[in-house]
């Protein structure tokens, strides 16, 4: 039952122990465990129902659950508000996407990197604020420039450099999406969890996306992903853990997963177009 | 069942009026007629999840229509009684059609603005007396008998048991259980076929009616009425009742109305004991202070809190 | 006539200004904790008298019109803490009620404190009246247009240029989302109280030398405000600032020609058909949030 997963030599940035969601009589998510290190994609596979979104929502501090524990680099995440969980650098988006409606796209971008600058205190001190005028102007300007250039940075290494002025309700669904994942990077977060960054998506869009999240891999981000293209995600990912039923079925590389016997159960009648594999290689791990 | 425990609040104050000085019997035609209002207002707000702030503008009109009838045509309180209650329908009917297409914070505001609408066709309608009212509005009568304070009180604890009662078996009804789908949420229940729109304008009509029904008596019984009887604070008041004796209550409309009631004649009698200066509506500041207070501590109403207590 | 109009256009102006912050404060609140206060013209009340009563007792007017917006910002610092905030697990019509208590329980400290006399506040500055194509304006109708011009630019500047005000318009679209960014929700809900309390106590400040002030004006300025934001669409400040006008204007030509009784039986029938034929005001554009 060894994995590398549990190698106690790498770094593990995010655990998950034992975790188990009880919706009154319903088992969502059953005594699932796993960890997730630093610079690597962890996809994480299932059918519909299979628990993802429910282990997203207890990882991020929406749902409580019902036994087991999320923690952080030893830090307890478990108990803890969404912001607070949020705060310690675990950054999420939606299966659809959420815009702040009334604000720009670069706005949009400004207000991630404001939390990341201000350690999430506002009001900040006078002089960091961006009042054009008054004393010190020269200044503030400065750091406006400043800011404006990374908010524009970001958006262009995302694709969407061409929207930064428009209104984000004017978008489109793709660009949401983009700018959802743009700003999510912004706040240079420890941990991303991706609810189905891909669906909805053109194959240009599926391209930056994919892009973006190898970039945040180098960057040193655990990025957890949630997708229904099968293909993309075990192409994209460097582990895999396979929910079915809420419980954990199947965790390891991706073309050992794509073979599994009790995955490929799991998802009978869903097209599992993975890359045939013809060995075990031992990183499979069986679910107890 | 409330229509038992009505009949034997009724005989109490049958009785009590014999005994009681006037001054406080005529506190309790207060509470009789208050506590019709809000048994309406609770059917409204508490049962069907709506809110209304101006429900003292159906409590003027009962009583403005009574009054003109007699004042100027001599027509029988009674009827007056019949006219307030149809009148004041009837313009809730209309409103309906304004008011209940908006929710929650547009649909108070509504409800308050029509309030304040009607306020003012009071004050500057002359044919209604302006400003100034009407003075010397004719009483009931029975054959050859005119009701004094003490008649008065039956009656109005009588009208007040007949429409506990009536919403006491309206709320058993599948009526009453529509209109708690309803608060619970209307698509919902207008997935289960309940006509949402129809059953909240039956009952914005019916809360008028029991208003103007008691507006009525109320102008027979003062003699006396012009528009700041029937002003914003009075709805506030009326809010007040309802949230006091518990929003989803009928009994507690009761309570709602003898607690409020009681609230005034002791703020009235203790404040300027320790305030001199203090006149005019003081109060508004202790009932503001309470409502608050209620809606924070003890948000389902002194009876919400005793059916808790029983059932545990 | 057409003389007499263009002067209740001039007076409806004024009035307008005044509506249009009060307005603001609506709106502001409403944006920011989703709740409408109906206390919010007890701040103008609050302002005014304590702005006349602090005046009438020696003071210096600008001092004392400081000091009063500064008591306005008090009190509904307090509102906030201690009625609202308690509160905050409560449903929409609890919370309605909540701040329709406020309105009373200030109202009544108003009557406790003050009385029921007017209190009269001289003008901020002398000087002669100016006339325009034969209106005339007061000199303090010139602080009152001056004072909005001031806020509703204070308030444009707050907004679009500064890390603080874009998080307030992120927290505004999407609670929730926004307070993973860090953005703190119950701070900014304080803080709009205070800011509405502020600029509504302004509001009545500078009004009191054209109207003077009594404990229950707050009750006809609040709702009067209220119709100018809804009129606005109750979700922009722009929209706040021309509802103001428009209300102040369609309010004092109404009363001008029918009689001065009917000003707020107009106004109100206004709101009830905005709210019915136009619920997203007059500027809105239609709501997209589900």
């Amino acid at each position: 039952m060894t994995a590398p997963a549990a190698n106690p030599s790498v770094t593990a940035t995010l655990e998950v122990a034992g975790v188990t969601v009880r919706f009154g009589g319903v088992v969502a998510v059953d005594d699932v465990s796993f960890v997730a290190r630093t610079g690597e994609v962890l996809g994480v596979m299932g059918p519909n129902g299979a628990g993802k979104t429910t282990l997203f929502n207890v990882i991020s501090g929406v749902q409580r659950p019902t036994a087991g524990s999320v923690s952080l680099a030893g830090t307890a995440l478990t108990g803890r508000s969404v912001e607070n969980v949020a705060a310690l650098g675990v950054t999420r988006t939606f299966q659809t996407p959420v815009m702040f409606w009334g604000l720009t796209v670069r706005e949009s971008i400004e207000v991630a990197l404001a939390a990341r600058e201000f350690g999430a205190t506002y009001p900040p001190a006078p002089h960091r604020e961006l009042v054009p005028c008054g004393i010190g102007a020269a200044q503030r300007r400065r750091a406006e420039t400043a800011l404006r250039d990374t908010a524009d940075a970001i958006l262009t290494r995302a694709g969407i450099a061409a929207t930064a002025d428009r209104l984000t309700e004017s978008l489109a669904f793709g660009e949401e999406r983009l700018l959802e994942l743009a700003r999510a990077l912004a706040v240079e977060p420890t941990v991303l969890l991706l609810d189905e960054p891909l669906s909805g998506l053109n194959p240009d869009e599926i391209g930056a996306v994919i892009a973006s999240i190898r970039a945040a891999r180098e960057d040193g981000v655990a990025v957890l992903l949630v997708e229904h293209a099968v293909g993309e995600l075990l192409a994209v990912a460097d582990r895999v853990v396979v929910l079915d039923h809420g419980r954990k079925i199947a965790e390891g590389a991706p073309q050992a997963v794509a073979t599994d016997p009790l995955v490929i159960d799991a998802y009978i009648g869903d097209e599992l177009d993975a890359p045939a594999g013809s060995s075990f290689d031992g990183a499979q791990d069986d679910n107890d | 069942m409330h229509g038992r425990i009505g009949l034997v609040l009724l005989v109490a104050v049958a009785a009590a009026v014999w005994v009681l000085p006037s001054y406080y019997t005529g506190l309790l035609t207060q509470i009789g007629l208050y506590a019709l209002v809000t048994i309406g207002l609770n059917l409204f707000m508490g049962y069907a999840g709506q809110v209304s702030l101006g429900q003292a503008a159906f409590f003027g009109i009962g009583a403005y229509a009574s009054a003109a009838l007699a004042v100027k045509l001599h027509v029988t309180p009674w009827a007056g009684m019949l006219a307030g209650a149809l009148l004041a329908a009837f313009v809730a009917y209309v409103l309906s059609f304004v008011a209940l297409r908006l929710r929650e914070n547009l649909l108070a505001l509504a409800t308050l603005a029509l309030g304040i609408v009607i306020n003012v066709v009071f004050n500057q309608w002359e044919f209604i007396g302006g400003s100034s009212g009407f003075k010397d509005i004719p009483g009931f009568t029975l054959g050859a008998y005119t009701f004094d304070q003490r008649a008065y009180a039956v009656l109005a604890w009588a009208l007040l048991v007949l429409g506990l009662w009536f919403a006491g078996n309206l709320v058993r009804s599948s009526f009453g259980r529509s209109l708690v789908a309803i608060s619970a949420g209307e698509l919902g229940a207008q997935a289960l076929g309940v006509d949402a729109e129809r059953l909240k304008r039956q009952t914005f009509v019916l809360s008028a009616v029991y208003a103007g029904v008691a507006g009525a008596v109320y102008a027979s019984q003062q003699s006396y009425i012009d528009p700041s009887s029937f002003d914003f604070l009075l709805s506030v008041n009326f809010v007040l009742m309802s949230v006091i004796g518990g929003i989803r209550s009928l009994s507690g409309a009761v309570v709602g109305a003898a607690a409020v009631v009681a609230l005034k004649q002791m703020l009235q009698a203790t404040v300027p004991l320790v305030l001199p200066g203090a006149r005019g509506d003081f109060q508004s500041f202790f009932f503001g202070i309470i409502l608050i207070a209620m809606l924070i501590y003890l948000p389902r109403g002194i009876t919400g809190r005793f059916a808790e207590a029983r059932r545990a | 006539m057409m003389a007499s109009v263009w002067q209740y256009i001039l007076a409806g102006v004024v009035v307008g200004a005044i509506y249009a912050l009060i307005a603001a404060g609506f709106v502001l609140i409403y944006q920011v904790t989703g709740l409408i206060n109906f206390a919010q013209g007890e701040f103008a009340m609050i302002g005014a008298m304590t702005a006349a009563s602090l005046a009438g007792a020696g003071m210096p007017t600008l001092a004392a019109a400081g000091i009063a917006v500064v008591a306005a910002a008090v009190t509904g610092a307090l509102c906030y803490l201690l009625a609202i905030r308690p509160a905050r697990a409560a449903t929409g019509v609890t919370l309605i009620f909540i701040t329709l208590g406020l309105d009373v329980a200030l109202r009544g400290l108003g009557l406790f404190v003050w009385g029921t006399n007017p209190l009269s506040l001289n003008a901020f500055s002398g000087g002669t009246a100016v006339t325009i194509f034969g209106g005339v304006l007061p000199p303090q109708a010139l602080w009152v247009l001056l004072t909005d011009v001031l806020v509703f630019g204070a308030l444009y500047l707050f907004f679009r240029h500064t890390y603080t005000g874009t998080a307030v318009r992120a927290a505004v679209a999407n609670p929730p989302i926004a307070s993973t960014f860090g953005i703190p929700l119950r701070t900014f809900a304080f803080w709009s109280f205070v800011v509405a309390a502020a600029i509504g106590g302004l509001g009545g400040v500078v009004i009191a030398p054209i109207t003077s002030a009594t404990f229950d004006m707050g009750l006809t300025f609040g709702l009067a405000g209220f119709v100018a934001a809804v009129l606005g669409g109750l979700e922009s400040l722009p929209g706040a600032l021309v509802g103001g006008f428009v209300l102040g204007i369609i309010v004092k030509v109404a009363g001008g020609l029918l009689s001065t009784g009917w000003e707020d039986g107009v106004g109100f029938f206004i709101l009830v058909l905005v709210l019915v034929l136009r619920p997203q005001g007059l500027l809105g554009r239609a709501v997209r949030r589900a």
